[in-house]
Parts: structure tokens; C-alpha cells; sequence
């Protein structure tokens, strides 16, 4: 399967205190990417790296097959792009802010932005400034629609819209899928919205990647183990599962252990080392962000 | 998309535009309103000569300020958008640079035309007394010379961040300091001379706006 986006030791420091460190990213084509991390965890700046808007320091960058930012004119010409704020020109009408996108975009498809107006129920002569939240997030994923990109890049593109606006763009978004084989890549800190049309997610936090995988596997292979009868962390042999977080039990019997990459058949693993495993229990995918991101930030704190 | 940038940049600009368009017609109108009769002697034509200088002075003011104003409006739209959607568009940097300079070098066409047909008609219509010409033409071009150089230079000054303006703002404020400390210390410094004459005389960038804007001259 080729890659629509690939990052490979990304290097970006804009200033004295962030900064995104050897950042590897593998986009599958064709897939729903779902780009999830807190707030300040570097997912607009990797998103304007990977669109060109900013100059890595190291490492390279790949889309659609074309180095950026080197390639970026080409490669944008393929790419509909969805920022986290709305950055349209507040001076032009729905109508004039089309006319102008149509003008860089040779494959703009007019007949699908007219029916996106229409089911967007946006009116043409407003102007761009005097439009509703919920109604620039409507215009900016109509533009990003009608350009008829191989990829969508989406910025946050639903956070702090009502659920029926959020609804009808994401209904939008998965008809483009359909009809175009197109790839999405979406940064969200929404997580239960990911999860229901993601088929790979990364986690990224403080500029780095804590994982990267795909969403059954991200789903499926977090769990919550109530364990008894276990040995202390250093006596513990090797597990053939990742344990994120080892714990007591809210009630006081046993321990709560948070595993990645968990299959049933490793409940063997526990008669091995004489413990006892009473109940797995699913995460949902925030439950295992959270997870996860509490992990991954455990070390930095302790040390 | 040239068609598409000048549209946006009409939209910021054309308040700029028609009111600079209204005044560049009218000032040469103005400046000979009650022209020399034909019968007047020298000392009359001096004095039209005199009331022509004085508003000479108002070329250099208005092609600067339309050049000002038109070079902010026209980055306005992307700063305003932090050139989040200027720079996501596929095209390469120095294009849209150069489409964006464009339309606002178009959009200075009609005040232009408005000082050459403006003077155009005053000299028309008015008697110049004899001994002196009008110069609408050349009057007219060097308006446009103006024009163009402040819009350059304040597009360019314009195109850079917050940032670029501050080293430029810190510089000019390092040479006035310098050149006070100079005479305050009895030091023969004269910074702000030599730059004055750098810069505006013959052929410094800025030497367009200086001298005497005629319309009627010898």
C-alpha cells in the first residue's frame, strides 16, 4: 500500500519552547487518518509542515508522491486543505469567496459546489465575515470539496460547531470518500468523533508521536486487566503485551493494569507468573488516548 | 486568477481608489482655477507661476499616500488571514507576489489617469499667459513615477511580518538617536543629512518626490 503522507524524521523548532522531534507519520492512501492530541501538542504545525506553509529544520516530507516543501505548488493543487481558523478573505460574499478558489484550482468542479450550497443551505450573497461558525466550517469544507483533491487535510475542522453542523460535514466528508477514493487526514482532540470514521489514528503529544496504528488494532488491543495475586514490577518477567500502567484496584483487591496490543490468548501469560486474571475490560478510544497519554507523559515526570 | 486577486484587492481598495482618483482629478483643476487672463502682464504670470508651486506640493502628498494606502490594503486580506490561505494556494510564492503587486499597480492606474486628464483639461481651459506652458504629460508621468515607487516601496516594507517592520522602525530610530547623541556630544555627524541626500536627491529612490511639480512652467 503506497503512502499519501509520509514523514520521516521531522524536525521543527519555531522557537525557544516547543518543539516537534524526529516525527514519523505513514499515511496509508485511500484511508480515514485520524490525528488525534491534546491541545499545544503540535498537531496544526505538523499540518502546515506537511502542507508546506512551514520549512522543517530536518528530516523529509512526502505527499502524494512529491517532496514538500519543495513540490508544495503541485502537490496543493492536489490537496484540499481545511485550517483551524477560518482565514478566508472576510470582504468577499459565499458566491465571490467560490468564484476566487475556482480560479486556482483547474480540476474545481463547479455542478458538486452549486449541490453543496444547496445541501449547505449557505447564502451566496453573505459576506464571509458576517457568516455563522458553523457556517465558515460549512464554506471552507465546500471549497475543500469542490477542489477535488486526492487528499483532504481537515484542521479541527468541526471543534466547537453544534452536532448537526458537525454531522452534516462529516456525512459530506464520507460521501467524498466514497465517490473519490480520496484520503482524509483529520486532526481532532474530538475523540469519540474519530472513532467513528477513522481507520488509522496517530497520537501525537508535546511534539512527539506516541503511536501510530490502525484504529481496530488502537480499539481492540487496549484493555484494563484486573490482576491478583501479581509479583512487584522488577520481579515481573518480560509480558508479551505493553503494559502502559500498573496500578492498585479502586476497591483495594488486586491491581489495574492498562496493556496495548492485547490478545486473548495471552491470558496464559498470568498462570506463569501466578497471578490470577479476574476480568479484561474494553477501553473505548478515550479511555485508551487517555491512557496512553498518561503513559507516554509518565517518564518526563518522573524524571 | 489575476482577474480573482484584482477582485479581492478592489474590494479592500476602493475607497483608496476613488477617493485618490476624485482628488488626482481635481488638484490640477484646482491649482489653476482663476488662470491668467491672456492680457496679463509678467507680474501676473508670477504670481500664477507661485499659486501653481504651492499646489505643486500636494503631487508628492498624494501619490505617497496613495501608494501607502494601497500597498496596505493590498496585503490586508492574507495578514489579516495570518496568509494561512495565500500560502495553501497552488501557486508558487513569488507568483502571487508578483499577482498581488499587479493589481494594485492596476488599481493606481486610475488615479493616474485622473492627474492626466485632469491636467489635461486644465490646461485646456485655461489661458496661460504667454512666456509659459503647460506640462500636463510630463507632470502626469512623473505623478505615476511617484505613485509607483511609494506603492514599492510600501508593498515591499508591507509584505514582511510585524517583525520586518520593527528592524526597519529600530534602524531609522538608531540613526535619529545616533546623529541627537552626536549633537549633543559636539561630534560633526551629519547622518541625517548625507541620508537625505542619498536617498533623495538624483538618484537616490526617492528623489521623484522632490523638486517643483509644475503644471504651468516657463
Amino acid at each position: 500500500m503506497t503512502n499519501a503522507i509520509e514523514l520521516e524524521h521531522l524536525r521543527y523548532r519555531p522557537g525557544k519552547g516547543f518543539e516537534i522531534r524526529d516525527l514519523d507519520l505513514h499515511v496509508p492512501a485511500g484511508s480515514i487518518y485520524g490525528f488525534l492530541g491534546p491541545n499545544g501538542s503540535g498537531k496544526t504545525t505538523t499540518i502546515r509542515l506537511v502542507l508546506g506553509l512551514l520549512r522543517p529544520q530536518a528530516g523529509q516530507i512526502t505527499v502524494l508522491g512529491e517532496r514538500m516543501p519543495d513540490d508544495a505548488p503541485r502537490v496543493l493543487a492536489r490537496v484540499g486543505y481545511v485550517p483551524e481558523q477560518p482565514h478566508l478573505d472576510p470582504t468577499l460574499t459565499v458566491r465571490e469567496t467560490m468564484n476566487f478558489q475556482a480560479a486556482f484550482y483547474p480540476t474545481w468542479d463547479g455542478p458538486r459546489a452549486e449541490q453543496l450550497l444547496g445541501q449547505f443551505q449557505l447564502d451566496e450573497q453573505r459576506l464571509f465575515g458576517r457568516l455563522s461558525k458553523g457556517q465558515k466550517a460549512k464554506l471552507m469544507i465546500l471549497l475543500a470539496l469542490a477542489q477535488r483533491g486526492e487528499l483532504l487535510v481537515l484542521d479541527e475542522p468541526t471543534d466547537g460547531l453544534d452536532p448537526v453542523v458537525r454531522r452534516d460535514i462529516l456525512a459530506a466528508l464520507l460521501e467524498y470518500v466514497a465517490q473519490r477514493r480520496a484520503t482524509i487526514f483529520i486532526s481532532s482532540h474530538l475523540v469519540h468523533e474519530l472513532e467513528r470514521i477513522c481507520d488509522w489514528v496517530a497520537v501525537m503529544d508535546d511534539g512527539r508521536l506516541v503511536t501510530e496504528e490502525p484504529m481496530d488494532k488502537l480499539k481492540n488491543g487496549t484493555k484494563r486487566l484486573r490482576v491478583a495475586g501479581a509479583r512487584p514490577p522488577a520481579a515481573l518477567p518480560q509480558t508479551p503485551f505493553v503494559l502502559l500502567a500498573r496500578e492498585p484496584a479502586a476497591n483495594g483487591g488486586g491491581e489495574t493494569w492498562i496493556v496495548r496490543d492485547w490478545r486473548p490468548e495471552m491470558t496464559a501469560y498470568f498462570e506463569t507468573i501466578g497471578a490470577t486474571l479476574q476480568d479484561v475490560i474494553d477501553l473505548d478510544l478515550e479511555d485508551s488516548f487517555v491512557e496512553l497519554l498518561r503513559t507516554f507523559r509518565a517518564p518526563a515526570q518522573g524524571g | 486568477m489575476f482577474r480573482a486577486i484584482l477582485y479581492s484587492q478592489w474590494k479592500w481598495s476602493r475607497l483608496i481608489v476613488v477617493l485618490g482618483t476624485v482628488a488626482g482629478f481635481a488638484l490640477p483643476i484646482m491649482s489653476l482655477q482663476g488662470a491668467a487672463r491672456a492680457d496679463r502682464g509678467p507680474l501676473q504670470a508670477q504670481e500664477l507661476l507661485r499659486a501653481v508651486q504651492s499646489w505643486g506640493g500636494l503631487y508628492p502628498v498624494l501619490a505617497a499616500a496613495l501608494g501607502l494606502l494601497v500597498a496596505i490594503a493590498t496585503w490586508a486580506p492574507d495578514h489579516r488571514g495570518r496568509h494561512v490561505h495565500a500560502l495553501s494556494l497552488p501557486l508558487p510564492r513569488w507568483r502571487y507576489v508578483l499577482l498581488r503587486f499587479g493589481s494594485g499597480v492596476t488599481l493606481l492606474v486610475g488615479p493616474i489617469l485622473a492627474v492626466l486628464v485632469g491636467a489635461l483639461l486644465a490646461t485646456t481651459l485655461a489661458s496661460i499667459p504667454v512666456g509659459l506652458q503647460g506640462y500636463p504629460l510630463a507632470l502626469a508621468l512623473r505623478f505615476a513615477m511617484a505613485v509607483l515607487v511609494a506603492y514599492a516601496v510600501f508593498f515591499a516594507v508591507s509584505a514582511g511580518t510585524a517583525r520586518t517592520a520593527g528592524i526597519i522602525l529600530g534602524v531609522i530610530g538608531a540613526v535619529i538617536v545616533v546623529q541627537i547623541v552626536a549633537s549633543v556630544a559636539n561630534v560633526e555627524l551629519d547622518l541625517l543629512g548625507k541620508l537625505q541626500v542619498v536617498i533623495l536627491n538624483w538618484p537616490g529612490p526617492l528623489a521623484v518626490f522632490t523638486g517643483r511639480w509644475m503644471l504651468v512652467d516657463v
